[in-house]
């Protein structure tokens, strides 16, 4: 046989071997909740024997789930309320809630892609404000409600946020929900809209600002002293973890259903801020974190 | 006063005094004592405090580090001797760095992991004025090719060992890297690969695309003119419109999905990367063979050459340096380019970067471009260093 065939033989058997075992493929959106979210369920399936890879950290929303739908992952962490979007049905109430919102999901995603949706969290990462916690306890504020009543009855309040939240909507519709008005002087615009800054405003007080936008599960919540203010007449789609996984492969796993279950039934919006906390402020990585977790909940051995 | 400018504007204009020399201690000096040169952050998302160099060191240290500073700035201002410069450059160097691991030490409380030191404004206007002050002297000593390579190599290696030894693992970037320690290697090859791999695609598919282009000047146009059009396409969008052509083949051919040609990953990366480094290697392999001479190959036909040999020893050895130019460029760009690689699943540094955005955690940030910059810095030294050594041997 001539030498460059023998060679090429080889190759094909090391390719061949390297298909054996079908892995799921976990993967993730690029921020740190949802790779934290994504690595604890990798690592609970490599703890119940079954084969998974590491794929986390692939793009923003539209290439995950483009991924997911072309078969080139198996299974990442979405948010429930993110189907309106993908399903242009952003007006369904179902949204706003959290077990509506998932069946809705659910169905549609099985309907049209066969993309099953396994356990959600009880846990909701939406658009949220929070105050400073000296301002909240002065002022007994613990809900949207609450808030709304302090600021239409003269509450001094200056609100930082993104422009994205000031003009798309979503504050008119907070404001129009919970019955009160915002001056422009009672609040300051960031062109950025990242959490981070405007949490940061609260937290230092920035040009008297004393109420911040943030996403209900940031971590800077409670390391910045600040108090997340209860969505009580919910009014903001509700936005749940819940992984979402092939069809065809929890066929091959059905197993998978039941692996994930305890853990997303075990994680709260409280949970999600202290995790988060830990990877945002403290900065230790999401694997060691999502491990450390798994492990306090005994999950994994 | 009016005097003593005076003096100094006639000392500046019989150059007595280096121009140079005048604009990087009067920014120095601004740094050292206008601008803070830690942050200490109480976490690693929020701004922090500004602390200045004397306010964190003991008054001993402080003295040392402004002499050594001083050294650098009266030899930048007066030495004429590049060797003296380059050495008091290092000499100054060495203390702000000795001082920035000491102000990492002294400001980090024992046992607190949240707590960030960060190297403030001065520190970097510092460390760029004397970088300047450095590369200026090795300009001006101008060494030869194989001298700048091993220069570079001394660089890198005293970096490398620096952060080996510990001194810095106080600081912000190094904390985030100690976090990533495991990542790190492994995007950092990733990157590397990427940008050298599709550089090779391009070299093996342009060379002979641009020799083509020059033998038949009817298609030129046509073939440089898309390029053209391809390298105006945003990073990103191309990225969008290879990723359904590349998902669908990877869905037919399971095998194409098993080798790496996703829609997602590295593959569609590799070839928005190849697509962009075609244009600079056609057009300057086509520029590159219309600078040789039309009597050396007039010459070479009538020693009866025939074409393809006239291309391999006349035409190819004489365009060499213009080509390796262009290659130059591609390294470069393409180093840097990679970097978007990361929104699309194909790893590289780009992950740091656009995770540490994410976060608002610019040390994070930090971590992925400061590796990309010096990556990008190195290949443009190794390959200048390559042309001119091809050019003088040329003539």
């Amino acid at each position: 046989m001539p030498k460059i065939l023998k060679w090429l033989c080889l190759l094909a058997a090391l390719l061949c071997s390297g298909l054996a075992p079908a892995a799921v493929v976990v993967s993730s959106k690029l921020d740190s909740e949802a790779t934290m979210l994504s690595q604890m369920v990798r690592l609970l399936l490599n703890a119940n024997g079954v084969p998974s890879i590491d794929r986390t950290r692939i793009g923003a929303t539209p290439v995950v789930r483009k991924a997911l739908l072309t078969g080139e992952i198996d299974l990442y962490v979405e948010y429930t309320g993110n189907a309106g979007f993908f399903f242009n049905d952003v007006a369904d109430p179902a949204w706003k809630d959290l077990r509506a919102g998932y069946e809705r999901g659910a169905q549609l995603d099985r309907d049209a892609n066969r993309i099953v949706w396994l356990t959600p969290a009880r846990a909701n990462n939406t658009w949220a404000l929070a105050v400073r916690s000296d301002v909240a306890a002065a002022n007994h504020l613990a809900t949207m409600s609450d808030f709304g009543r302090w600021v239409a009855g003269g509450g001094k309040v200056m609100l930082a946020c993104s422009a994205e939240f000031a003009n798309a909507g979503t504050l008119r519709a907070l404001e129009k929900t919970y019955g009160f008005t915002l001056t422009p002087q009672q609040k300051i615009v960031l062109a950025g809209g990242e959490t981070a800054a405007t949490i940061g405003a609260a937290a230092a007080g920035t040009n008297g600002v004393n109420t911040a936008m943030v996403y209900s599960t940031d971590g800077g919540i409670v390391a910045a002293h600040l108090v997340l203010l209860a969505d009580d007449r919910h009014q903001q789609p509700v936005y749940a973890p819940v992984p979402l996984v092939r069809e065809a492969v929890l066929t091959r796993y059905p197993q998978i259903a039941a692996i994930v279950k305890p853990l997303m039934e075990s994680l709260t919006t409280e949970e999600l801020q202290k995790l988060n906390a830990r990877v945002q402020i403290d900065g230790e990585s999401d694997q060691e974190v999502a491990a450390d977790y798994l492990r306090s909940r005994g999950l994994v051995k | 006063m009016a005097e003593a400018l005076g003096m100094w504007a006639g000392a500046l204009r019989a150059q007595r005094i280096d121009r140079l020399g005048t604009l990087l201690t009067l920014a120095g000096a601004a740094a050292l004592y206008l601008l803070p040169f830690v942050v200490v952050k109480a976490n690693r998302i929020v701004p922090g405090e500004p602390h200045t160099l004397a306010a964190v060191l003991p008054p001993a240290v402080t003295l040392a580090c402004t002499v050594c500073l001083a050294l650098a700035a009266a030899a930048a201002l007066l030495a004429a001797n590049a060797r003296l410069r380059l050495a008091a450059a290092l000499l100054a160097l060495v203390a702000v760095l000795l001082c920035l691991a000491a102000a990492g030490d002294a400001l980090s409380p024992a046992g607190n992991r949240v707590v960030r030191i960060a190297p403030g404004a001065g520190f970097w206007v510092l460390l760029l004025c004397l970088g300047l002050l450095a590369t200026d002297a090795i300009t001006r000593l101008a060494p030869r090719p194989g001298r700048r390579v091993l220069l570079l190599f001394a660089f890198l290696a005293a970096a490398v060992l620096a952060l080996a030894s510990g001194a810095f693992d106080h600081l912000s970037i190094m904390r985030e890297y100690a976090v990533n320690q495991e990542r790190f290697g492994r995007e950092l090859r990733q990157h590397v690969a990427l940008a050298l791999g599709s550089l090779a695609a391009a070299v093996v598919v342009g060379l002979p695309l641009g020799i083509f282009c020059h033998r038949v000047p009817r298609v030129r146009e046509a073939i440089l003119g898309t390029l053209n059009v391809i390298q105006t396409v945003p990073a990103i969008a191309l990225f969008g419109i290879l990723m359904a052509p590349l998902g669908a083949l990877a869905a037919a051919y399971p095998l194409a999905e098993r080798l790496g040609i996703r829609g997602i990953g590295a593959a569609p990366a590799a070839i928005a990367l190849f697509l962009y480094s075609l244009l600079p290697i056609v057009a300057n392999t086509v520029l590159g063979l219309k600078r040789v001479s039309r009597t050396a190959v007039e010459a070479a036909r009538g020693m009866g050459m025939t074409d393809t040999q006239v291309l391999a020893r006349i035409e190819m050895p004489l365009s060499l340096p213009v080509i390796l130019t262009g290659i130059r460029v591609v390294l470069v760009q393409n180093i840097g380019m990679v970097t978007v690689a990361a929104l699309i699943g194909g790893g590289g540094l780009g992950t740091f970067v656009f995770q540490g955005i994410g976060q608002t955690a610019i040390d994070l940030v930090l971590l992925g471009a400061i590796p990309i910059v010096v990556l990008a810095f190195s290949a443009a030294v190794l390959l200048d260093a390559l042309v001119e050594v091809l050019d003088r041997g040329g003539h």
